[in-house]
Order: structure tokens, then sequence, then C-alpha cells
């Protein structure tokens, strides 16, 4: 039976400190996000450009994001290149494994979308005198992010819950830091944990909808 | 007339429905079960044999306390942060789980009086230059999240305004990073330090220095309200000092030596 008296005051007064947390999960999930979208096309070109290395490399990168716990990546961050003497904070660690994670999916996604483009459409721009690169940039590259931007809206969610795992190389600057440290100091996990429940929620929320008025003004037809 | 035949019939209700009042220490000692949250990555206290079983100064202590209800042991593993759910959703009925008795915390949950007492070491990575505690100011530094040394270390960082701290989710990272580098130093209890320095699991770490903390007692937790739980708990550690069963286990699990005084001079309780 669940016996616990709520006492809410402790937990509302350590909100700001929570809100500041909010923001520095934020401030990853966008900073890994920018990152993971560049680094995204450049894994979806390296697979169009035919050559085999740079194709294993963007599937390797792929299959390695996609069919591994992104609490493993972000660990191997640390203590994987940590073991190799390359340290880096706990800050970056998060970022970069949440980018490496991102990337990988995104790539997956621009895949996905490449597909619904015919192949018609590049040869035409080719037909009209662009190189394969103009080809690409201004006519495929457009629609497939707008193909795909319903889905890396999606990603941004994932990666705003993903901050949460950096507890796993010590980041405690971030919503869900902030939160288990309260907790550890007064063991009012329920309330806590509560109102980082209703924060991320709140987050996530904001973060669909503008996605959404965004993509209604951006790709009207 | 009506409204007393109304108030007769709810005075009557409400007779019926208030159940015979059993407290927690009833319930276990009709249940025949005590179960305790145990932290089983915490070695000497809680830790796990080659056949994967619960062992530890801990897990002992818990059976003790259910050999004197006369009920059965169980022991549930929990980690420092799950100690609390566990206790509030009725899943253990107690801690038996170092747990540091801090005024901040006694808000919250109920405590006993101390069982162990803990001193704590710096302990640094053999490339750092480090003397003494003092030489953690500027440093990155870092301990387990969640526990007495953390809070207290944090509090340093914060006070110097220099340097960095990082909490770990368990021992066994924090003895990761400081054996690779990461960390500069970080704070244990004696007991975890010497050990991680004997085993050889982390290589390049020494022991500086003692930490200046208060000593970290630990105490058994429960429900707040559960007085007759707690009262029983604390005969109980008192018992088990007195009978010498508490140098016994100590001996067992720490190894020879004096296990700490838990009265504090000049003052009861």
């Amino acid at each position: 039976m669940f016996n616990y008296n709520f006492r809410w005051g402790q937990a509302l007064n350590s909100l700001p400190q929570m809100l500041e947390g909010a923001l520095v999960t934020m401030e990853i999930a966008i900073l890994s996000m920018a990152v993971g979208i560049v680094v995204a096309i450049v894994l979806t070109v390296f697979r169009l450009s035919g050559r085999r290395l740079l194709a294993a490399v963007a599937t390797t990168w792929v299959e390695i994001a996609r069919n591994t716990p992104a609490l493993f990546q972000i660990y191997m961050v640390h203590f994987g290149l940590g073991s190799f003497g390359i340290h880096l904070s706990p800050y970056l660690s998060l970022l970069i494994g949440i980018t490496f994670n991102n990337a990988g999916y995104l790539a997956e996604n621009f895949r996905g979308a490449l597909k619904a483009i015919p192949d018609t459409q590049a040869r035409a721009a080719r037909s009209l005198g662009m190189s394969a690169g103009q080809a690409f940039g201004s006519v495929v590259m457009p629609q497939m992010l707008r193909i795909s931007f319903l889905p890396m809206t999606n990603q941004m969610v994932w990666a705003i819950l993903m901050t949460s795992l950096g507890a796993v190389v010590a980041m405690n600057t971030d919503l869900y830091g902030v939160t288990s440290e309260l907790n550890a100091r007064t063991f009012r996990t329920f309330e806590f944990f509560a109102m980082a429940a209703v924060i991320f929620y709140l987050i996530t929320k904001v973060i669909t909808l503008t996605a959404r008025l965004l993509a209604a003004r951006l790709f009207r037809y | 007339m009506k409204t007393s035949i109304l108030a007769a019939w709810a005075i009557a209700a409400t007779a019926v429905a208030l159940p015979a009042q059993a407290d927690k220490l009833d319930d276990i000692i009709a249940s025949g079960t005590l179960r305790c949250a145990v932290v089983l990555d915490f070695p000497p206290m809680g830790s796990r044999d080659a056949q994967n079983n619960p062992i530890g100064f801990d897990v002992d202590y818990c059976n003790d306390l259910a050999a004197a209800l006369g009920v059965t042991a169980e022991v549930v593993e929990t980690t420092f942060p799950e100690r609390i759910p566990a206790l509030m959703s009725g899943n253990v009925d107690v801690a038996v789980a170092s747990t540091s008795d801090t005024l901040e915390r006694a808000r919250t949950v109920g405590f006993t009086i101390p069982y162990y007492s803990f001193e704590n070491a710096v302990v640094a990575n053999e490339k750092v230059e480090m003397s003494d505690w003092e030489g953690m100011k500027g440093k990155v530094v870092g301990a387990t999240a969640g526990t007495y040394e953390a809070i207290w270390l944090e509090g340093k960082v914060k006070e110097w305004g220099e340097g960095e701290f990082r909490p770990y989710q368990n021992q066994a990272d924090v003895f990761l990073a400081l054996s690779q580098g990461q960390l500069d130093a970080t704070v244990s209890t004696v007991e975890v330090a010497e050990a991680n320095v004997k085993s050889g699991n982390f290589p390049g770490i020494k022991i500086v220095d003692k930490a200046p903390m208060v000593p970290d007692y630990v105490a058994l937790i429960t429900l707040r309200e559960e007085y007759g739980l707690i009262n029983y708990m604390n005969l109980f550690i008192n018992q088990q000092v007195r009978t010498g069963r508490y140098a016994e286990l100590y001996k067992k699990w720490v190894g020879e030596g004096e296990p700490a005084d838990l009265t504090i001079k000049g003052v009861y309780r």
C-alpha cells in the first residue's frame, strides 16, 4: 500500500533551481539537434556518394547509433574515451553522446525521405545544367528536410528526454541532475520527481507545438 | 429528529469502519517476514558473493533484526536513491542501508539511533600533487551521488569557489574515473578507500589524508510515523552493541581494530 504524505513546500521552493536545470537540458537538446542534423546530412551524402569507404563509415555510424542503448553510447564517450586518456567533461560527454545518437537516427530518417523523392527530379535538375552537388543542395535536400520534418521533432523530444541519462557521466546541472541531487539531500523523492516529470512534459509539449506551427508556416504549398 | 437519527447512523458507521490500529511492528510480526532495503554495491556493508548471494555487514544486520523479531529476513536490493521510494511504496519495511542521519532527511523519514559510523578518506590519482585534504581546492573532485561525503564535498567546492564537483552514480564509477585521471581526487569511506587501493582493480590511486568531516553516523530508517518500530530498533541496536555482536560483525566485515564508538560524549541519544 502506498503510504506517503505529499509535502510540496520544499519542492516548490526549489523550483527556480529546477528551472535553471531545465534551461541546461534545453540547451543540450538544441545543440545536439543542430549539430546532429548537420552530421546526418553529411552521413547521407556519404551514403549517396557511391564511395565504398565513406558509405561504410556512414552505415557503421547509423548501425551503432540505432542498435545500442543511448545510455551505453554516452557512457562510452566518457569512460571509453577516458581509458585512452581523452577526458571530456560531463557536459561535453553528454552532448557528444546525444549528438551521436541523433545523427544516426536522423540519417536514417533522411534515407527514408529520399526514397519518397522521385529520381526523376535529380535527373531533371541535372538536365537543366546543375552539377550533382547543386541538384542535391537546391532540389533534393529541401524536399528531404520537409518530408522528415516531423520525424525530426520526434528526435528532438527524444533528445530532451535523453539528457536525463547524463547522470551516468556525473552530469549534475541538467534538470535530472538537479532533481536527483535535491532528492539525495531531502529524501522528498516523489515531490521532486513528480515536478521534474511535469517540467519535462511541458518542455516537450512546447517543442512539438512550436514545430507544428513552424511546419505550417515553412511548408505551405 | 431526522438529523439525530442520521447522526447516530454516522457515528455507528464510523465505529465499524475504523480498523483496529496495527502498526508496522505488528504487521511485520504477523506477516512473518522482515523486508530490508540493502545497497549491494557498497562493500563491505553490502555486496554479493561468487554465488550472487547478498553478503555484508548490512545483510547480517538485517538477518539479526529479523531473528530478534522471530521472522525471516528478505533482502531487497536497492540503490542509494531508491531506498526512499522502496520504503514509501511499502516494498520494504526498513532500510538497512548505511543511511546518514542528516537533519534535512529526518524531516522526511524516521531515523533510529546510529548503528555504525564511517570516517572518510581523501583518495587521489597518483599523478596529482596532493599532500593533505586541502590540496583538493581547485581540483576536479567527485564522489558517489547522494552520499554524505558527496554532499560535504560539493559544499566544500562551492565554498572554495574554484574547481569542479562531479557526482557519479556508483562507487565503482567514481574509482574508475579517478583511476583514469578524469577525477583528481575523491572522498570515500576509509573502508571503501582501503579495499579499493588493496584490490588493485583501480591502479594509480593513493590515500592522501583523512577528510575533516564530522563522522558519518548512519542509522536504520523506516517511515517517520512508525514509532513502535523505531523504538524497537533503537533497543535492538543497543543490544547489538551490548552483547558484543557489533564488534563481532565489525571484525567479520571490516577487519581488526576497534569499531567506532556510537555514543556522543556530553549528550543523550
